[in-house]
């Protein structure tokens, strides 16, 4: 059981990372690679904070979820402020040197990993207890997101993406709107690092290179960007790919790069055959609560 | 009438090409200019300058008084001023209400804490928005597409919507880029109208156009440009008929 537990959780948390990168670079049209560093970032800080400096672990995940929030922040202004363009670069170099740093700073745990993180409720309530809290955060998210999209604040997100211009020429300011996107988005990830962190208790950098970037990009683009049960789909799939591999009983140093070649393939054959994903998105936003076709509404 | 609008001494260059050359202009309320000149002449570009889109080299711009020079864009928009583009650039992911409810002035169902605790005040705004949305619809003769895609319209109607987009925010100064290029029929009726009636609130209107018919019958005033500067202003049917302004138009 405890192996399907920890397969649940995994799964639930790359469902959460691909539903807010895709808050990121769906709905807000805003090309980063660097998710996986704020899941580390996350994990990171949740773990140093209730392990090193005793805080309660639900204060330290909040604190996991706010350094995240706040690096991405730091990351997208600067970046954001010449063009999108440039939030690319600049998360590549983020993603390689903010990784290299943790692996060369003591209190990080360094190359090695940092072990020993306090686990939570698992003690008092057993492993079913995390199993429960991760799918209720996984829920919890994937309606935060789709609420986002459907009202005003998703029709805004709409405008931006179609065109730049023409939203600030209503008053809009797009730098902003991105910048919280991007905080959010980063945040939620720095959420699911940090209930990683108190369930498997050890965190390592290479856990967050740039296969992992790789990795919640395809669950994206092959479930279906912009919709809300696309990236649930695709992390599913991803996810559960890769667990019936490690049944073949392949050496790690084969499974690595086949994980590698499994996604590369895998978005080179959607793009081609089909570019809108397993769940094909919506061109035009349609608003839950307000919008232009609004219940009762006489014409 | 009060000035809305002044610029002052505003200069721009681009490397060697010059769009504006010393340009001073004042635009009134309730009157409406029409902005004429070749292709080139500096027409948008002094759009583009009034509204921050681009940087001047020098001068001044200010809007009911207030500098506008430190201003980006869209705080520029929520100081009175809105545009239209030559290009129209709807958000063809709306809705064409939706086009319209976006661009109001204010928007609080954006804000979590209205969202979350607000619900009333968001309600009557909606309201409000819809009925301001639905009214500007309607004298544009686009009630009936209210629900259409953007793509799916034609271009006049496109064009309609450009401009009906930019009336949502209110504004004391409205500057139309080409409102009627590819626009004929209702669509230029409804237009011209539509244009005639926001004047008549107050609102001090400048028209970029090549139709001339269009800019004779509605424009109380004509500016012509070229090469980046202003060369006469005066009522439209004597820049038409001024000769050498005629040859500059058509470049003998």
């Amino acid at each position: 059981m405890e192996y399907l537990d920890g397969i649940v959780i995994i799964v639930g948390l790359y469902v959460i990372l691909a539903t807010s990168f895709n808050l990121i670079i769906g709905y807000g049209g805003l090309v980063s690679i660097a998710h996986p560093v704020f899941f580390a970032l996350g994990a990171y800080a949740s773990a140093i904070l209730s392990r090193d400096f005793a805080v309660p672990v639900p204060v330290a995940m909040l604190a996991g979820v706010g350094v995240a929030a706040v690096a991405s922040i730091a990351l997208a202004l600067p970046s954001l402020r010449v063009s999108g363009d440039y939030l690319l670069i600049a998360s590549i170099g983020f993603q390689l040197g903010l990784l290299e740093v943790i692996k060369n700073l003591r209190f990080t745990g360094g190359a090695s990993g940092f072990t020993n993180i306090p686990p939570f409720l698992i003690r008092d309530f057993g492993r079913e207890s995390y199993v429960v809290l991760v799918l209720a955060m996984m829920t919890a998210v994937i309606l935060l997101v789709r609420w986002i999209a459907r009202g005003d604040y998703g029709r805004a997100m709409s405008a931006m993406r179609d065109d730049e211009l023409a939203f600030a020429s209503i008053g809009r300011n797009a730098m902003w709107m991105k910048i919280a996107i991007f905080g959010l988005g980063s945040g939620l990830a720095g959420f699911a690092g940090a209930l990683y962190a108190h369930y498997f208790r050890f965190v390592t950098p290479e856990q967050f290179e740039l296969l992992q970037s790789a990795a919640i990009l395809t669950m994206v683009v092959v479930g279906g960007m912009r919709t809300t049960w696309g990236p649930v789909v695709g992390a599913l799939l991803l996810e559960a790919l890769p667990q019936a591999l490690a049944f073949v009983n392949l050496p790690p140093s084969v499974l690595g790069p086949i994980q590698g070649l499994l996604f590369t393939g895998l978005v080179l054959v959607f793009m081609f055959f089909r570019p809108q994903g397993l769940v094909p998105a919506q061109d035009v936003w349609r608003g839950a609560f307000t919008g232009a076709r609004a219940p009762g509404e006489t014409r | 009438m009060g000035n809305v609008l002044e610029v002052r001494g505003l200069n721009k260059s681009f490397g060697g090409i010059v769009v504006a050359r010393n340009i001073d202009l004042t635009l009134q309320s309730g009157r409406i200019v029409g902005l004429i000149g070749p292709n080139g002449a500096g027409k948008t570009s002094l759009f583009n300058l009034i509204t921050g889109v681009v940087k001047p080299d020098t001068g001044c711009i200010s809007l009911d008084g207030a500098p506008l020079d430190r201003l980006k864009f869209h705080q520029r928009i929520h100081c009175g001023l809105s545009r239209t583009w030559q290009h129209v650039r709807l958000f063809p992911s709306l809705r064409v209400l939706d086009n319209l409810l976006i661009a109001t002035h204010d928007y609080p169902g954006e804000r979590l804490v209205n969202v979350l605790f607000r619900r009333r005040r968001l309600t009557e705004h909606d309201r409000v928005a819809r009925d301001r949305a639905r009214d500007i619809l309607g004298r544009m003769r686009l009630a009936d597409v209210a629900d259409a895609l953007v793509s799916d319209l034609p271009y006049g109607q496109q064009k309609l919507l450009g401009v009906a987009r930019a009336l949502m925010s209110e504004a004391k100064c409205l500057l139309l880029d080409e409102p009627m290029a590819g626009v004929e029929g209702a669509s230029y009726a409804a237009m011209q109208r539509v244009v005639r009636e926001v004047a008549d609130r107050g609102v001090a209107v400048c028209v970029v156009e090549h139709n001339v018919a269009f800019v004779r019958d509605l424009c109380d005033e004509g500016i012509f440009m070229f090469s980046g500067a202003i060369m006469a202003r005066g009522s439209v049917v004597d820049l038409i008929r001024d000769p050498q302004l005629t040859e500059l138009y058509f470049g003998h």
